[in-house]
């Protein structure tokens, strides 16, 4: 059995610069990643955080390359006793441009076998991208209540 | 070993009802799904087709229709490229979740030696995106998603 692996497509009538803006401002990605502000200078090998509303860290891990806006990978594990057995997974934005439009691809990836974490990142993606999408191309973003995502399930 | 299969997942803000019927109303379909008309009764057993001005590129049989929740059905694509190629099968999940649909799309049955299921980790994500995108604002992604698609085939 192969280790599992998470890849996410989609296209985005953005740029490219709005796109990367989105994915690495605090503030921008509290508004639609479920009030998570990422935070990290954005250098390769400096920390990256994941922030709850209350200033507590959900996930923590590392920045590994940054190429604006073009290509961004870090890795992360949530920080939850849940998890404490699995090792930061990494995460890799590449952002192509077509026209009026950008296409995101998100590969995630070096989970072990049987990884709860790929578990649960494999229903919060899809919610954190279309937010991401419909908060480019809308204003707003969507609005979809945590428990929703059945990620303890 | 088990067939391959793509599935993919989307939030759009919409209600189940006008997304049943912009993925089975052909004056919707030829709008975001790159000009591909779709015809059916959508009763289990009917057949379906989807025209692309005038000339029959998809085609299948109803198997599940549960408006707004779910919609089954198998899938056979017309060109000479993929007509010998195994019958497949897209299955729609609608589940409602706040303000938006969770929209699953499942193809699965496919004939891991072929076209179609090369095409399809690039197509559905494209469908999807301009389906997500024409509901929300009105409008499908704009053409050079086409051309992206030229570009890839």
């Amino acid at each position: 059995m192969s280790k599992p692996e998470f890849i996410y497509v989609t296209y985005i009538e953005t740029t490219p610069e709005k796109l990367w803006h989105a994915l690495t401002d605090g503030d921008f990605t509290q508004r639609y990643w479920f009030g998570a502000r990422l935070r990290s200078d954005w250098k390769a090998g400096s920390s990256f955080e994941m922030v709850r509303s209350d200033g507590t860290v959900s996930d923590a891990g590392k920045v590994v390359e940054v190429d604006p806006p073009r290509r961004l990978a870090y890795t992360f594990i949530n920080q939850s006793d849940k998890y404490k057995n699995e090792f930061p997974a990494l995460a890799t934005f590449v952002l192509e441009p077509y026209g009026k439009l950008v296409k995101l691809t998100l590969t995630h990836e070096g989970f072990a076998e049987g990884s709860k974490f790929y578990s649960g990142i494999s229903k919060g993606w899809p919610a954190i991208l279309s937010s991401l999408k419909s908060i480019l191309e809308t204003g707003q973003p969507l609005d979809i209540p945590f428990e929703a995502l059945k990620m303890e399930a | 070993m088990s067939k391959p299969e793509f599935v993919y997942v989307t939030y759009i803000e919409t209600t189940p009802e006008k997304l049943w019927q912009a993925l089975t109303e052909g004056d919707f379909t030829e709008q975001y799904w790159f000009a591909h008309r779709a015809t059916s009764d959508w009763n289990v057993g009917s057949s379906y087709h989807f025209t692309l001005e005038g000339e029959k590129r998809l085609e299948g049989k109803v198997l599940i229709s549960d408006p707004p929740r779910k919609l089954a059905y198998t899938w056979n694509g017309c060109s000479e490229e993929v007509r010998r190629e195994r019958t497949s099968r897209v299955t729609f999940d609608l589940e409602p979740r706040g303000k938006a649909v969770k929209l699953t799309m499942t193809h699965d049955n496919l004939d891991e030696a072929g076209v179609t299921f090369r095409g399809i980790a690039d197509g559905w994500p494209m469908v999807l995106a301009s389906l997500k995108s024409f509901l929300e604002t009105g409008r499908p992604l704009s053409d050079d998603v086409r051309t992206i698609q030229a570009v890839a085939a």
